[in-house]
């Protein structure tokens, strides 16, 4: 009997405690809620409620809330640069050098960690290359820290067989990457960086990438809309226009875009057909 | 460009990229590249083009994607048993590979307007082959000067 006195005292202090705690809990949570404004109603005034703070403007890069586990965008205006990728591969033992300025092909240079969350959903879109869907002419390259930073044995069990792996922490410098997953996407023949970004996965950081190409790929549209000269007319050209200053004719000289009563007369016998030589007009 | 590593170094000229490995041993007779009894030594693979991953010793895989303008070089090591033989008697890293050295049936996989050169040699007491393709052969001797840069920039030191 006694003991059953006793079992149920403890049982009894051990639930009133349970109950102080989440008593406790509730008032903290309701004094939280009250300090942000919660059921206070507008033009209400309450000499315990204390407005709530204007919404605080976003200044600068670090405001900007992005998802768990992907990097913030880089505090800078322009795009990192590009390098030239040396480092070791997978496993730390073998040497790999990657060259990415001045090469025919686009290089998509994935900065990939082994520890990271995100980096999985890349490291295995990376193992079935048949699903990425590169932008044609592209090369993929993953990255990694060097094995100061990263172990190689873990990034040798995640590294793509397809694709060329890098572990170097001098590339993180180089391009300026503020942490993993992150892309940069880098024009071949120039060295330049055309785009960069990170996403939660791949189809994300693909749509960015062709972002990017669809706006390069516009703009060497419009380049190759300019018609070529052909070769015997800029000949043609040429020597005209050395006969013309041998003559002591300079570039914008009146004589060049007058008429003489001679042309004239020239030009109406042509009438409508027009005739070659019915004005001295050539390019200066 | 410098790349080191397994006692070799190199320092690649501008448009050339490398790897210097050693292929691990396959685990079963299946595998498609290698036998399960060899050991395997260092190799490096120097290209003018972007070296593609799945790559054979003697560069299949990557010779298929060379355009006219493109070289390979692939050395080769032997074992040490190989050092100072017959085969491979000369001395020193090949620096001056010129067009009458590559030919057609030198290569290890024949292709179109490809042609290969094949020369075995010992440095640092080690034993190599080095193998080289050109992507055209009446371009070798304007794609030549570039390998024989990068071969005159590789060093093998002695184990």
């Amino acid at each position: 009997m006694t003991a059953l006195i006793v079992l149920l005292t403890a049982v009894v202090a051990v639930l009133g405690l349970l109950v102080v705690g989440v008593l406790k809990t509730h008032a903290e949570i309701l004094k939280r809620l009250h300090d942000l404004g919660a059921g206070i109603e507008p033009g209400e005034s309450s000499a315990d409620a204390q407005p709530s703070p204007p919404p605080t403007p976003i200044t600068s890069r670090d405001d900007f809330q992005v998802m768990p586990q992907v990097p913030a965008p880089p505090e800078r205006e322009h795009f990192g640069g590009a390098a030239d990728l040396v480092g070791l591969a997978p496993g730390g033992k073998d040497a790999v050098s990657i060259r990415i300025q001045g090469v025919e092909q686009d290089t998509i240079v994935a900065f990939l960690s082994s520890g990271c969350v995100t980096c999985q959903k890349f490291w295995d879109a990376f193992a079935k290359p048949r699903k990425l869907k590169l932008p044609k002419g592209t090369r993929l390259v993953v990255v990694t820290k060097g094995p100061e930073a990263e172990s190689p044995s873990s990034v040798a069990k995640l590294a793509p067989t397809t694709f060329p792996t890098v572990m170097t922490t001098d590339a993180f410098t180089d391009y300026d990457i503020p942490g993993s997953p992150y892309f940069v996407y880098v024009h071949g023949p120039s060295g330049r960086v055309r785009g960069e970004g990170t996403g939660p996965d791949w189809d994300q950081v693909r749509a960015l990438l062709e972002q990017a190409t669809v706006d390069a790929g516009l703009t060497g549209a419009l380049e190759d809309q300019q018609v070529a000269k052909p070769n015997a007319d800029q000949a043609r050209e040429e020597r005209i226009d050395r006969e013309l200053w041998a003559a002591g004719v300079q570039p914008g000289d009146p004589s060049l875009y007058s008429l003489t009563q001679q042309d004239e007369h020239s030009h109406d016998d042509a009438g409508h057909t027009g005739g070659a030589e019915s004005a001295k007009i050539v390019k200066s | 460009m410098k790349l080191k590593a397994h006692g070799i170094e190199t320092n690649l000229p501008t448009g050339w990229e490398g790897r210097i490995g050693v292929r691990t041993t396959p685990l079963a007779t299946s595998s498609t590249i290698g036998d399960p009894n060899e050991i395997p030594h260092p190799i490096v693979h120097l290209a003018n083009f972007a070296l593609p991953e799945d790559r054979g010793d003697f560069g299949s895989g990557a010779v298929d994607i060379m355009n006219d303008q493109h070289v390979f070089v692939s050395l080769f090591e032997y074992g040490p048993e190989c050092a100072n033989t017959a085969l491979f008697s000369r001395q020193g890293i090949p620096t001056k590979l010129t067009p009458n050295m590559f030919s057609a049936s030198a290569l290890q996989r024949t292709l179109p307007g490809q042609a290969g050169c094949q020369i075995f040699f010992t440095a640092g007491n080690r034993a190599f082959c080095l193998y080289t393709v050109v992507g055209k052969q009446s371009a070798a001797a304007r794609v030549l000067p570039g390998a024989n840069a990068t071969l005159s920039a590789t060093r093998i030191n002695p184990r």
